[in-house]
């Protein structure tokens, strides 16, 4: 073994703890300001100046990322309640060696946090803290924003100073987690429910714009009225499913679309397609999700739950591209030619776990009936879980393992 | 000071190796004069006119020169010896890795330093005599009994070097 490979594993696994470059940003700090003193001390009394000098201690090394919000005076309806404020900064305190550190990249949470909303909601008091914060790979400090309420810290994320368009500022609260507290952030705060499927099978969502006193709007929605909240400088139009909603990316491991009702999803998983010989086309457009929603034909698609795992595909008769998927319990078909161009829409019916042959979607043009059931082989070639049914198949023949099932197509 | 603070942002893991060797192994020592090092350097920063890294290397080898004055001559803490593994293997390269650490701590400070420098840093024998504030005619008979010397400690394990 060579002596510089030996030093070499030797040291591989040694890294400075967390912390450490504020530690010598702040204790090279301390030094130099001595130093100074001290020099400063002894030119005066070499100089015999012996009244009228102050040595004041340096001020403490307070690490500042811009973000007014960590000096700002606390607004809000409870702003002048001194015990919730301290209260709010002790639970806030208090969790700060929770796990959510190293979550959020965060290595030294040094600054002194600063209460700068406090007010009374339906769920109960609520208050937002920043503080600023050292992270991984920055050399710089950052914002950390987070909710109180019931006396624990319901959400919190590190704002970037170089990417302070990032921020989420979604936070929610209450049993059913039902309320929303949300930064305007400088602009509008609209929120919609209930979305509606016109007779011509397109949707609309009328936004109500959220009063933003302080810059802080507060909305509650249940989760089965499928609330989308939105930031924005113009209220969008009721068929517009383009803007970007906010999720609630603040709470580790929750997001936004977990309290949207379950649906009753097929719960398969991955890509099947029934012609080999052709490959999977690649739309021009973004996703077939994106091109239904321009079109108003699908909702926004918040959280994981809002659109399964799954897609089904294959080439028409005619040379074009089906693509089959479910989005919150119902099928949706999105067909382009074989150049990648959008060209039509299927919506199909409720996708229901453990119906036979769950996916039946009749094409338009007459170009058959794409079915699927995944781990089962259908049609009479045995395709295993899709097959594009010729226009006037009557009955599928499913074959689940060695039993054969015919379903007949309605 | 944003310079110096990339600086010790993104040099502090490799002065950190560096110290641990020239500290034979005591990362609570290593730890300690690089944090000092790096601390005296935030109001020198200006007024460093070679490389940064040059500088930091040349006071780490002092802090850890006059770290071992100050014990007095006493022997760096060895690493607990551990039991050989019965084959060589994956194993056996941590049992070499803590090997050459336990060596190392076993010999004289400028000669540990000059090992670390030359093998660990690959610098070259003027550059480690302009570090370590010597001649280049120390740094070569160092050299040459620094290894002779981890020859001898690290035993039957083979210990080449380019």
């Amino acid at each position: 073994m060579e002596l510089k490979q030996a030093m070499e594993a030797a040291t591989a696994d040694l890294d400075v703890r967390p912390g450490f470059v504020g530690d010598v940003m702040a204790g090279g700090r301390r030094r130099h300001t001595r130093k100074l003193l001290a020099l400063t001390a002894a030119v005066a009394l070499l100089a015999g100046v012996t009244t009228g000098v102050v040595l004041t201690r340096s001020s403490t090394s307070e690490p500042d990322t811009g973000d007014p919000r960590l000096t700002a005076a606390t607004s809000g309806d409870l702003a002048g309640d001194e015990d919730f404020i301290a209260r709010t900064l002790v639970a806030w305190k208090n969790a700060r060696n929770e796990s959510w550190m190293s979550g959020q990249d965060v290595t030294e949470v040094s600054g002194t946090p600063n209460v700068f909303w406090a007010a009374n909601t339906v769920d109960g008091q609520a208050a937002l803290v920043a503080q600023a914060v050292r992270v991984r790979n920055s050399n710089e400090p950052q914002t950390l924003v987070g909710l109180v309420a019931a006396g624990a810290v319901e959400g919190r994320e590190v704002v970037h100073t170089r990417s302070r368009d990032q921020e989420t500022g979604l936070y929610r609260l209450g049993a059913h987690s039902s309320t929303y507290v949300v930064l305007s952030l400088g602009q509008r705060v609209f929120w919609s429910v209930n979305p509606v499927r016109g007779p011509d099978n397109r949707l609309r969502r009328d936004w109500r714009q959220a009063d933003d006193p302080d810059g802080v709007a507060v909305v509650t929605a249940q989760a089965s009225e499928r609330p989308v909240i939105l930031r924005s400088t113009t209220a969008p139009a009721p068929d517009d499913f383009t803007r970007q909603p906010l999720q609630n990316r603040a709470r580790t491991g929750f997001t936004f679309g977990q309290a949207f009702t379950p649906h009753p999803g097929l719960g398969w998983s991955g890509q099947r397609c029934t012609d080999e010989k052709r490959p999977a086309l690649n739309p021009k457009s973004e996703s077939a999700e994106r091109d239904l929603q321009e079109r108003g034909l699908l909702d926004y698609q918040i959280g994981d739950d809002s659109s399964a795992n799954w897609a089904a595909c294959a080439w028409t008769p005619d040379l074009r591209f089906v693509r089959v998927f479910e989005s919150y319990g119902q099928l949706y078909g999105v067909l382009y030619d074989a150049n990648g161009v959008f060209s039509a829409a299927v919506l199909g019916g409720p996708a229901v776990k453990g119906a036979s042959l769950p996916v039946r979607l009749v094409l338009p043009d007459g170009q058959g009936t794409l079915v699927a059931e995944f781990g089962t082989l259908l049609g009479p070639q045995e395709r295993p879980d899709v097959w594009l049914a010729p226009a006037g198949t009557t009955a599928v023949t499913v074959r689940r393992g060695d039993t054969p099932e015919v379903v007949p197509l309605g | 000071m944003q310079d110096f603070e990339d600086f010790v942002a993104l040099r502090s893991q490799a002065l950190l190796r560096t110290a641990y060797l020239l500290c034979g192994g005591d990362r609570g020592a290593a730890e300690d004069i690089l944090q000092d090092v790096l601390m005296g350097m935030y109001g020198k920063w200006r007024r460093i006119r070679t490389s940064p890294e040059a500088y930091a290397r040349t006071a780490l080898a002092n802090a850890a020169a006059n770290r071992w004055r100050r014990r007095s001559r006493k022997p760096e803490a060895p690493l607990e010896q551990g039991a050989a593994p019965a084959q060589r293997g994956h194993e056996q390269q941590v049992v070499d890795a803590d090997s050459v650490v336990r060596a190392l701590a076993q010999l004289p400070t400028k000669m540990r330093a000059v090992l670390v420098l030359r093998f660990f840093e690959d610098l070259s024998e003027a550059d480690t005599a302009r570090t370590l504030g010597c001649g280049i005619g120390t740094v070569k008979s160092q050299t040459s009994r620094g290894l002779a010397r981890m020859r001898e400690l690290m035993g039957e394990q083979v210990l080449t070097w380019n």
